[in-house]
């Protein structure tokens, strides 16, 4: 199961150019999706107001080295690292869940694109597909049943879901069905059964993407340019904390 | 005057939602982040301020010590036992205190479930829970029976 193309065995039902529309669809779905979301919350405007408030409260000037060092660490700390969850936690599984993805959506652009038509596609994308769906799945049940604040913090039944959940939910849904799916096609246990997992694993993927202005995918742009502004901040001199602590009064 | 949520700086981590002891800090059903569901029974204790991990939180403080136009942020380190304010007065001046909060380890004071539960009988005696051993003395006085 894990060295075989899904979209390769798929491909005997329906045409490359049919995936490979679909999944260009999804790219625009989610570009015009997060250029409303936008536009409706009016998150650019916003960003720039801080920033002009920003610079008027400066104590110093910071030049474009500071500017791209600053950059750098938001990338590596704040970005890959996840570095703004207080919590081990909610840090781990945050990690499983965005690499995951990022696995899943590249591996499934590689295959689709480059070996739709190729039975012989090479192990190292089919493996990789079949890791990143595991991730988003490990990461995001732990998420969805025990991290989120509507069940940890506010003790609501883990299935009471919300308009929040839009995102979490898509992105389960799509790597299981994805799974099952594709087990269901190595076992060859009858064509309506694998047809109705691939339409469940359709129109759980075509949620994910399309529900951009709804949901909390988004938040996978702005997080990082609120990172990046706070740290801007704190080394102009512009941030409203307080300065650290000089001595720490912990008796060990 | 009540608490408000910056949610860019949000993550919806929920401990605002555990600390808050009136109930009012919430989860938002539709973005995940923390916010303010009853600002008119804000008790301005700053429970929450001072938990977010994120510095998420302020609240405009009390008139007295600082007026309308000004600013008040809170800093909780807690590896070194310390939480610093900084008041931006609406004159521009800026003042920041940084108090000792405590001298041991941050999570090394064992919660109350983790004792053994008492016997029936301590109900009757005039001592606290854990006295005299908390308080680190042989023995503690204590008023003479009723006759």
């Amino acid at each position: 199961m894990f060295v075989s193309n899904p979209f390769s065995l798929l491909a005997e039902a329906f045409s490359p150019m049919f995936m490979q529309a679909y999944v260009v669809l999804m790219v625009a779905a989610v570009v015009a999706g997060v250029l409303f979301d936008m536009r409706h919350k009016r998150s650019a405007e916003f960003f720039a107001r801080r920033r002009e408030s920003a610079r008027a409260a400066a104590q110093r000037e910071l030049g474009a080295a500071a500017i791209a060092t600053i950059a750098v660490e938001t990338l590596v700390v704040d970005v890959m690292a996840a570095g703004e969850f207080d919590k081990w936690q909610r840090r781990l599984s945050h990690l499983l869940t965005a690499y995951g993805f990022i696995i899943y959506l590249v591996t499934t652009v590689v295959m689709v694109f480059g070996y739709a038509s190729d039975p012989e596609t090479p192990w190292a994308w089919t493996a990789l597909w079949h890791l990143g769906a595991l991730m988003v799945l490990a990461g995001g049940s732990w998420f969805f049943f025990a991290l989120r604040a509507d069940v940890a913090q506010e003790a609501r039944a883990p299935l009471r879901l919300r308009q929040a959940d839009i995102f979490i939910v898509g992105l389960l849904a799509s790597s299981a069905f994805a799974l099952v799916w594709h087990a269901a096609q190595m076992l060859d246990n009858g064509a309506g059964v694998t047809m109705l997992l691939f339409g469940l694993y359709l129109f759980s993927t075509t949620l994910l993407f399309v529900t951009v202005p709804w949901s909390k995918f988004a938040h996978m742009f702005y997080k990082p340019a609120a990172a990046f502004q706070k740290r801007l901040e704190a080394a102009s001199g512009a941030s409203d904390l307080p300065r650290p602590a000089e001595i720490s009064h912990i008796r060990r | 005057m009540p608490t408000y949520v910056d949610m860019t700086r949000c993550d919806g981590c929920g401990e605002c939602v555990n600390i808050c002891p009136s109930d009012i800090m919430h989860i938002d059903p539709v973005y995940r982040r923390a916010y303010n569901i009853e600002p008119n029974f804000c008790w301005e204790c700053y429970s929450c301020v001072k938990a977010c991990p994120q510095h998420a939180i302020d609240v405009r403080g009390y008139a007295d010590f600082a007026p309308l136009g000004h600013k008040v942020r809170v800093l909780r380190e807690k590896e070194k036992g310390v939480i610093s304010w900084k008041i931006r007065y609406r004159d521009g001046r800026v003042k920041e205190f940084a108090f000792p909060i405590r001298t041991t380890p941050w999570g090394s004071i064992a919660a109350p479930s983790s004792y053994d539960a008492p016997p029936a009988d301590e109900l009757q005696s005039q001592l606290l829970a854990h006295e005299p051993d908390a308080l680190k003395v042989a023995a503690l006085p204590a008023l003479p029976a009723r006759s």
